[in-house]
C-alpha cells in the first residue's frame, strides 16, 4: 500500500472520530475526504474482499439486508453498509472502517448497496464478484434526468467489471435489457405468474420497447411495468428465469409464503416480510447468494428469519402503540405500500410524511403519479400528514377523495409522535427518506433502539 | 353542462405528476356539480377533435419523443392546429408545450419539426433548468401568481406577437433570459410548470376552466370553492421563494 492511501485512511478515521465527537452520523463525510487524498483508495481496500453489490431503483436496502442475513446464517465473515450511505463517499468510509490502518481487509466478504448514479464509478473501483440489479422505476428525476440515463449508468458500471456474475430482475424490461450490452454471465429471477393484482398501472414507467419503441404486450403483470412483457414488433421478451417464484401459497400482514423453483429444486419458502415487492427482494437476494456460490437450499432460506429494519417495514412499540414505518421514495414503491395498507384488517392510523430535501427528491410532483385514489377508495377515518411539504401531501389526499376535514396537518415531529402514540390503533408511518431518518432517530431514542451508525 | 376533456398521449407524456392536472380539472368541476369525462388518446388512436372542450398534453422523456413525432405526422398535427385555431382550450406542460411550437433543436444541432400551431421555437441547452419557481400570469390569463417546479433543458423563444403566459418572479421560465414564462395564444396555456401546476394554483385552474366554459355558456359564473388547503400549499411555496 502506498503512502497516499495510508494518509487517506488516517484522514478518514480522524474525520470519522470528529464526527462522532460532534454527534454527527459521519457515514459519508470521512470517505469524501479520503477519496480526495487518494482517489483509488476504494480499489486498494476492496482488493481482497469478495463483494456482492446491489443496485436498482427500489428494494436496494431490504435486498442487501436479506443477502447479508443469508451470508451471516451461513457463517460468513462479512460486513455491509447498513446505514444506506451508498455513494462513493459512504462506500469508502465503510471500506476504511473494515480494514486495518495499513489497508488490510478485516473481513472476507461484503454486501454493498450502491446508488444507481454512483454505480458507474463505484462498481469498477471495488470490482464486485456478484452484481444484483433489482429494478428500474422513475425516481428522483430532478437528480438523474431520465430513466434511460440511470440504465446507462448501470450498464457502464457493469462494463467495468466483466468478470462479475450479474443477477437481473427478468420481469423488468429495462433491467433485463442490460444483458444485451454486457459480456458477463447473467442469472435471471422473476415471478412465474401474476401473484397479486396484475392490473395495468395508470402510468407505466416503461410502456414502450427499449429496443424498437413498439408498445409492449403482457402475458401477465405483477406491479408497475413488471411482468411477462413481449414486444410484438422485435420480439424482445421477458427472459427465461433461473430462479422463479412459481406460486403464492399465503400471505398476511407480516409475511408471504411462496414456492420458488431453481434448476435443481423446488421449495416452499416463508418470507418474513409483507407485501409483494418483498417477494421480488427475497428472490433477488437468493439469486445473488447462489451466484456467490451458496447452494440453492440455503440461499432460498435467506429471508425466512429476516428482521426488517431501518425504516423498511420496521416495527416500534411506544407507550403500548404499535408503529410500523414504511419508507416510500417514488410512485411504484408508494403504490405497493397503498396495496399493502388496503389489504390490512381492522382500524389503523395512516401518517404520510413528505419532505423535499435533495435525498428525498426536491421535486415532489411524484406524489401525483402515485395511486392515492385507491387508498381513498378503501380507507375511511382520520389521516395525518406531516413533513416539510405536509400541505402538498394534504392537497394530494384531498384531490384523491379523502374528505378535507379528515386530513390533519401536524408539522412538528415530536408533537406528531406524542399524538400518534395516544392512539389505541396501530399506526403506519409512511415517510420519504429524510423524514424517515429524522423520525426514526426520535423513535429510536424513545424506544432505546440503537442508532444506525453505532 | 358537461365538459369533454381529451388527454393526449397519456401513454408517453406523463412525467412529473402531470396527470394531477386532469384530476384537478375534474374535481373542481365535480365539486361545482359540472359533469366531465376524460378521453385518453394514446399513440395510434384517433378521435373526433371537434367534440372536446379541453385538451391536455403533459411532459415526457426524450426517449419517447421520437415515437410521438411519427404519430403526429399521421394527422394529429393538423387536427391540433385546427382545434387551436377554433379557440379550444389547451393546457400543455413542458414537452407538450414545446410540441406546439415550430421546432426543437437539440444542443448538438439536430432539429425536429413540431406541430407549428404557434410561432415559437425551442433550443436545447446543456444545463437543465431545475427547481421551484413562480410567475405572474398576464391579465388575460387571470393575473394570479403561479408556483410550480420546472425541469427542462429546452430554451423557448416566442416569435413576434406571441405573448408569454406570465412573467417570471423566481426561477428560469422560458429561457432564463427574457423573463417570460410559457405561452398564451388564443385559448392555449403553455407552461414549464410541473408540480403539477393546477392543484395548488386554484385561481389559475379556474382561469383555464373559464375559457372552456365560456364557449359553452358565456353567462355561466363559476361558483367559488373552499380553497383553504390549496392556498396554504401555494403560499408556503411563495414563502420558500421569498416572495
Amino acid at each position: 500500500m502506498n503512502l497516499r492511501a495510508f494518509l487517506a485512511i488516517i484522514v478518514c478515521r480522524c474525520v470519522k472520530l470528529a464526527a462522532r465527537i460532534l454527534h454527527r452520523g459521519g457515514t459519508a463525510m470521512p470517505g469524501r475526504f479520503a477519496v480526495k487524498v487518494c482517489p483509488d483508495l476504494p480499489a486498494i481496500l476492496a482488493k481482497d474482499v469478495h463483494i456482492i453489490m446491489v443496485t436498482g431503483t427500489n428494494g436496494k436496502t431490504t435486498t442487501s439486508r436479506i443477502v447479508e442475513q443469508g451470508l451471516l446464517d451461513a457463517g460468513a465473515d462479512c460486513f455491509a453498509n447498513r446505514s444506506g450511505a451508498n455513494l462513493l463517499s459512504g462506500v469508502t468510509t465503510l471500506l476504511v472502517e473494515n480494514s486495518t490502518l495499513f489497508g488490510k481487509a478485516k473481513h472476507d466478504c461484503a454486501v454493498i448497496e450502491c446508488d444507481e448514479a454512483a454505480f458507474r464509478t463505484v462498481a469498477p473501483l471495488v470490482q464486485p464478484e456478484v452484481i444484483l440489479v433489482t429494478n428500474l422505476f422513475r425516481d428522483q428525476l430532478d437528480r438523474y434526468g431520465e430513466i434511460t440515463h440511470t440504465l446507462t449508468s448501470i450498464r457502464d458500471g457493469i462494463l467495468g467489471v466483466p468478470g462479475a456474475t450479474v443477477c437481473l430482475n427478468a420481469d423488468c424490461s429495462l433491467t433485463a435489457s442490460l444483458r444485451d450490452d454486457i459480456p458477463n454471465r447473467c442469472l435471471f429471477y422473476g415471478l412465474g405468474e401474476a401473484l397479486g393484482g396484475g392490473k395495468a398501472p395508470a402510468i407505466s414507467d416503461a410502456s414502450h420497447c427499449i429496443r424498437c419503441k413498439a408498445e409492449y404486450q403482457y402475458k401477465y403483470r405483477t406491479y408497475g411495468h413488471l411482468g411477462y412483457f413481449v414486444c410484438p414488433e422485435c420480439g424482445y421478451h421477458r427472459p427465461d428465469t433461473d430462479v422463479t417464484v412459481t406460486r403464492l401459497l399465503g400471505r398476511d400482514a407480516d409475511s408471504s409464503t411462496v414456492e420458488i423453483e431453481t434448476a435443481e429444486l423446488t421449495r416452499t419458502v416463508r418470507i418474513n416480510l409483507p407485501a409483494e415487492y418483498n417477494i421480488y427482494n427475497a428472490a433477488g437476494a437468493a439469486t445473488a447468494l447462489m451466484a456467490f456460490g451458496m447452494d440453492a437450499e440455503a440461499a432460498l432460506k435467506c429471508a425466512e428469519n429476516f428482521q426488517c429494519g431501518f425504516g423498511r417495514m420496521e416495527k416500534f412499540t411506544l407507550n403500548g402503540t404499535d408503529l410500523r414505518m414504511i419508507l416510500v421514495k417514488n410512485p411504484a414503491g408508494c403504490n405497493q405500500v397503498i396495496e399493502y395498507l388496503n389489504g390490512l384488517e381492522g382500524e389503523f392510523l395512516p401518517v404520510f410524511l413528505l419532505n423535499d430535501n435533495p435525498a428525498d427528491s426536491t421535486d415532489i410532483s411524484w406524489i401525483w403519479d402515485a395511486d392515492y385514489e385507491k387508498f381513498a377508495e378503501h380507507f375511511s377515518g382520520e389521516v395525518v400528514v406531516s413533513g416539510i411539504r405536509a400541505d402538498d401531501m394534504a392537497l394530494r389526499l384531498k384531490y384523491a377523495g379523502v374528505p378535507a376535514d379528515a386530513i390533519a396537518v401536524e408539522r412538528d415531529f415530536d408533537e406528531l409522535i406524542r399524538r400518534v402514540t395516544e392512539q389505541d390503533r396501530p399506526v403506519f408511518l409512511i415517510p420519504t427518506y429524510t423524514a424517515m431518518l429524522d423520525l426514526r432517530g426520535r423513535l429510536a431514542h424513545l424506544c432505546g433502539t440503537r442508532e444506525f451508525w453505532e | 353542462m358537461k365538459l369533454e376533456i381529451c388527454h393526449l398521449y397519456p401513454d408517453v407524456l406523463n412525467l412529473y405528476g402531470d396527470n394531477g392536472n386532469i384530476l384537478c380539472l375534474q374535481q373542481r368541476l365535480a365539486w361545482r356539480g359540472i359533469e366531465s369525462s376524460v378521453t385518453r388518446l394514446p399513440i395510434g388512436e384517433s378521435a373526433d377533435f371537434t367534440k372536446f372542450d379541453i385538451f391536455f398534453i403533459g411532459g415526457g422523456q426524450d426517449f419517447e419523443q421520437e415515437v410521438l413525432l411519427a404519430d403526429l405526422d399521421r394527422g394529429k398535427s393538423a387536427e391540433i392546429r385546427a382545434a387551436i385555431a377554433d379557440g379550444k382550450t389547451f393546457l400543455t406542460i413542458c414537452g407538450g408545450y414545446q410540441m406546439l411550437g415550430r421546432s426543437y433543436t437539440t444542443w448538438d444541432g439536430v432539429t425536429c419539426d413540431f406541430i407549428g400551431a404557434i410561432d415559437f421555437e425551442t433550443v436545447g441547452a446543456k444545463e437543465r433548468m431545475i427547481g421551484n419557481f413562480a410567475f405572474q400570469c398576464g391579465e388575460e390569463s387571470g393575473g394570479s401568481v403561479v408556483v410550480g417546479f420546472e425541469n427542462h433543458s429546452g430554451k423557448t423563444r416566442l416569435g413576434p406577437g406571441v405573448q408569454p403566459l406570465g412573467r417570471v418572479l423566481s426561477g428560469f421560465g422560458n429561457n432564463g433570459e427574457d423573463g417570460g414564462e410559457g405561452v398564451r395564444w388564443n385559448n392555449v396555456f403553455g407552461t414549464y410548470s410541473h408540480g403539477p401546476v393546477l392543484p395548488k394554483n386554484p385561481e389559475f385552474a379556474d382561469a383555464v376552466l373559464r375559457t372552456a366554459i365560456a364557449r359553452k355558456d358565456p353567462s355561466f359564473v363559476l361558483p367559488a370553492l373552499d380553497d383553504a388547503l390549496e392556498n396554504t400549499a401555494h403560499d408556503y411555496m411563495l414563502h420558500r421563494l421569498n416572495l
